[in-house]
């Protein structure tokens, strides 16, 4: 069971008559979400654009998103997995117990009248952002959503899709797929890829001090990560490719300046449902792009020895 | 230079059927003379071009959507570890693109065709492709859910919308045109399907699939594309579908059309409990035209993850197994779903979906117009091939692998009846000749003199599928890049794509509708030429180059 049913923005911008954002505040966090993708659309099936659309907003808080909204749940903090558990029993005729609904800081009423008109949508999307993805059970959390729109395709077309950080995360998600087969948190220390998130993501190998270089590129994990895998950082050589001074690049022992992806270098970003866009760059840089340090770097290491030698071409089975 | 000498080779396109031949290779190509360098004895061992797949998904959005949930595969199966001069990867269900082209070329294959290419992440798959290493590669567009067109077709505007196709085909830097359930995908945005050539579409009054796919044949013949219109057929995996297959197959006389997996459009019956192969059927009528080519789909037991851009046949998979599924949904073109399978012997219906793919395979006698291919990742993993090729040239093993099948599914099936066994020529024809030719590659799957010296050397060997899975060597370009399961070299592959010409003023209409309908700005869209690294711009076909 399981799995995930999604789509691309244009599809949302198209189609999508009924919108759910959960856990996500796109007013403050994606401004350009709702006018370009979700609310004010008018489309060849939407023609009336916002009239023809509705939006829930389900969030611990009453954020700005929630005056855009024409409903607004106010979920107990941490309870968003029973909240979606309770749902999905819901579209399918179980009877819960009410005191369990209550719970979750919603009345059964609420869900009931949801319901019955998700149902009634043509085309449902539901968007989960930062607030379910990154708080307690996080992968529980949104395996339940992804379900719970799966599950509504029983009787009516829905899809799910997460509201993804800035940056070129996804591209970066995207290529490490191709490449390894896993989208993060992976380990290529034995010559081939393994994946183990709770292991080999960076801030737990920092934390645990068990790398000896690092080398960072278009990111600032000096702003964000616990205090311990600052230091780690500030500890090992790190080397930073970034345009600008960061909390990271001030505690490098190499900081090299780049042109900024996007403004005065190419390349293709990833946008949040997967679909590429070509960077072109608007201006000149007198500095290299990340692409051609990358590929100086590599090309210097290649003249060295192989400190892996001797190894198989291929394992049969992994240990 | 090189010099194979004494080879027993296999070459249907120059009708060469196990002589002892010497080949010469010069500059990557097979040459008339030799003068110096390197002589291979290839004495006892047999010579084929190298492999051609004309219908597999290793590169975009939705096999890399595939790899992301099937994690736990990976975790079970070989992996690839890398060296000085070599990439890692994971082999199993959904391979990574590095890994991809070890085990292509690790089995003989040299050239490959991703058959189905968004028009809005075509620049992915392109990104995707250039990680495959060894293999030449194309990919072709899927287009006939396209609602900019489908609007054309509607109002009767078929010439401007045969320039719209030729746009997005090179906008794409695509190879050709893939035409998945014409219409019906369009209707599946809404979660309903359209199962017959004559059903409504949603949205549409006049356009129905039939005239979707009749007008597609037409204007990729008219706009010349070397390998013509490649259809997934309504109604795909259903009880009963033959009708739908055959109808699209009488709607297409007169236009070339290649039908991509078969098998999945070959059953009779009206459910799942009295479902049957209709191979024969199907087999019959098309051997009696010859405008038609098509590959098996054929299917293996065992794991697998089925993704195809037919969201509603992956909605109805998802409902019979209850497994994982994942469905995306493409802004005004395609969707594509996924869900991990396993075919399993006992089951009847899987036991039919086996036979019918080699019933196809057994039953079509032109070995010219029917190829190998299990629509990979569908019908089983691409690296599974051999034993697909042991089950076509040894009558024994495959009544050997019936005796596993259910007891009920007698009468259900005509495969117990067919005693054929392939010859290594037809060998030849269905994995190489064949597919190079109906492809328009003309310089692949030859042996010819200037040809391209892709092929293979295998041991002779009483267990197939072993010589099939395990080459002595394996030539790309004239290079040696597998040798008894070592690879060797990892050359970048080419990638072939067309540029059918359009009245250029099509930008204008074109931009507007784009602009609605898409989410990307018009000139977003077009992918670079220096994207594509390698290209090689093969000819569309003139009426002068007809002759
Ligand atoms: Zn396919």
């Amino acid at each position: 069971m399981g799995g995930k049913v999604t789509c691309t923005l244009g599809e949302v911008k198209q189609r999508a008559d009924f919108i759910v954002y959960w856990g996500g505040n796109p007013a403050e966090c994606h401004p350009r979400h709702f006018t370009k993708y979700t609310l004010m659309q008018k489309s060849k099936f939407l023609p009336r654009g916002r009239k023809d659309r509705t939006v829930v907003l389900v969030d611990i808080r009453e954020t700005k998103s929630a005056k855009a909204a024409d409903h607004f749940l106010q979920v107990r903090p941490g309870k968003d997995f029973e909240l979606l558990t309770i749902m999905r029993a819901m579209i399918k005729g179980q009877d819960v117990p009410e005191a369990q609904v209550a719970e979750t800081g919603i009345s059964i009423e609420v869900l009931r009248d949801l319901i019955e008109k998700m149902k009634k949508a043509k085309y449902g999307v539901m968007f989960f952002g930062m607030g379910l993805s990154m708080t307690r059970g996080k992968h529980m959390n949104a395996a339940a959503l992804l379900t719970f729109a799966a599950e509504m395709n029983a009787f009516t077309k829905f899809v799910a899709m997460p509201m993804r950080g800035h940056g070129n995360v996804t591209g970066a998600d995207v290529i490490m797929r191709w490449q390894t087969g896993y989208p993060f948190g992976i380990s290529l220390n034995r010559g081939y890829p393994r994946y183990n998130p709770g292991e080999f993501s960076t801030v737990d190998v920092l934390v645990r001090g068990d790398t000896d270089c690092a080398f960072i590129i278009g990111a600032d994990p000096g702003a964000t990560m616990p205090k311990p895998a600052i230091d780690h950082l500030a500890k090992v050589p790190t080397i930073v490719l970034d345009p600008h001074v960061t909390h990271t690049s001030r505690l490098s022992r190499v900081h090299i300046t780049t042109a900024p992806a996007g403004i005065a270098a190419p390349g293709t970003g990833y946008r949040m449902d997967e679909v590429p866009m070509p960077l072109k760059p608007a201006l000149n840089s007198p500095y290299p792009s990340d692409e051609e340090v990358v590929r100086r770097i590599k090309e210097v290491i290649a003249t060295k020895p192989d400190w892996m030698t001797n190894q198989p071409q291929m394992i049969e089975s992994q240990v | 230079m090189l010099r194979i000498t004494g080879g027993t080779v296999y070459d249907p396109a120059n009708g060469i059927d196990g002589e002892v031949k010497d080949l010469y290779i010069a500059d990557g190509r097979f040459s008339s003379k030799f003068e110096a360098g390197r002589t291979i004895d290839a004495t006892g061992m047999v010579i084929m071009p190298g492999g051609v797949d004309v219908h597999t998904h290793v590169a975009g959005g939705s096999i890399n959507f595939a790899r992301a949930m099937t994690p736990e595969d990976h975790r079970r199966t070989h992996a690839f570890i890398r060296s000085k001069t070599r990439r890692s990867g994971i082999g199993g269900m959904a391979p990574t693109t590095f890994a991809t082209g070890y085990l292509y070329a690790g089995m003989g294959w040299t050239t490959v065709n991703e058959a189905a290419v968004p028009v809005l992440s075509a620049r992915h798959t392109h990104e995707e492709l250039r990680d495959i290493p060894i293999v030449d590669k194309s990919s072709l567009v899927l287009m006939a859910n396209n609602e900019i067109i489908l609007d054309l077709l509607e109002e009767g505007e078929d010439e401007r919308a045969k320039h719209i196709l030729a746009w997005h085909i090179w906008a794409a830097k695509s190879y050709g045109v893939k035409a998945v359930n014409p219409g019906g995908v369009a209707s599946w945005k809404y979660g309903n399907d359209a199962k017959h050539l004559t059903s409504k579409i949603d949205g549409y009054d006049h356009v129905t699939p039939g005239t979707i796919i009749t007008k597609f044949a037409k204007m990729i013949d008219e706009l010349g594309i070397p390998h013509p219109l490649h259809l997934h057929c309504n109604n795909l995996g259903a009880p009963g579908n033959v009708e739908t297959t055959l109808e699209t197959m009488r709607h297409l006389e007169g236009s070339r059309a290649h039908f991509a997996h078969l098998q999945y459009h070959a059953y009779g019956g009206d459910d799942w409990g009295n479902m049957r192969s209709e191979a024969a059927q199907l087999a019959e009528y098309f051997n009696a035209h010859p405008n038609m080519t098509t590959d098996a789909g054929a299917v293996l037991f065992g794991d697998t993850v089925t993704i195809t851009a037919d969201g509603p046949w992956q909605h109805l998979l998802y409902k019979l197994t209850g497994r994982k599924w994942g469905n995306l949904d493409v802004e005004n073109e395609t969707g594509c779903g996924i869900v991990p399978y396993t075919y399993r012997p006992s089951n009847l219906v899987n036991a039919i979906q086996w036979a019918v793919g080699l019933e196809l395979l057994l039953l079509i006698n032109d070995p010219w117009r029917v190829f190998l291919s299990t629509d990979h990742p569908n019908g089983a993993c691409f690296w599974r091939y051999p034993e697909i090729i042991q089950l076509l040239m040894c009558a024994d093993y495959r009544n050997e692998c019936m005796a596993n099948l259910p007891p009920n599914i007698k009468n259900k099936i005509s495969l117990p009846e067919i005693n054929r066994e392939y010859t290594l020529y037809e060998i030849a024809t269905i994995t190489s000749a064949g597919p190079s030719r109906a492809l328009g590659l003309s310089h692949k799957g030859d042996l010819g003199i200037g040809k391209d010296a892709d092929f293979v050397i295998y041991h002779r060997d009483h267990d197939i599928a072993r010589m099939f899975g395990h080459p002595r060597y394996v030539f790309k370009g004239g290079e040696i890049v597998i040798e008894e399961g070592d690879i060797r070299e990892t050359p970048d592959g080419r990638e072939y794509l067309v540029q059918p010409s359009y009245d250029p003023e099509i930008d204008k209409f074109l931009r507007p509708l784009f602009e609605d309908r898409y989410c990307m700005s018009f000139e977003n869209y077009p992918v670079e030429m220096e994207r594509i690294e390698r290209s090689q711009i093969q000819d569309c076909i003139t009426p002068e180059s007809e002759g």
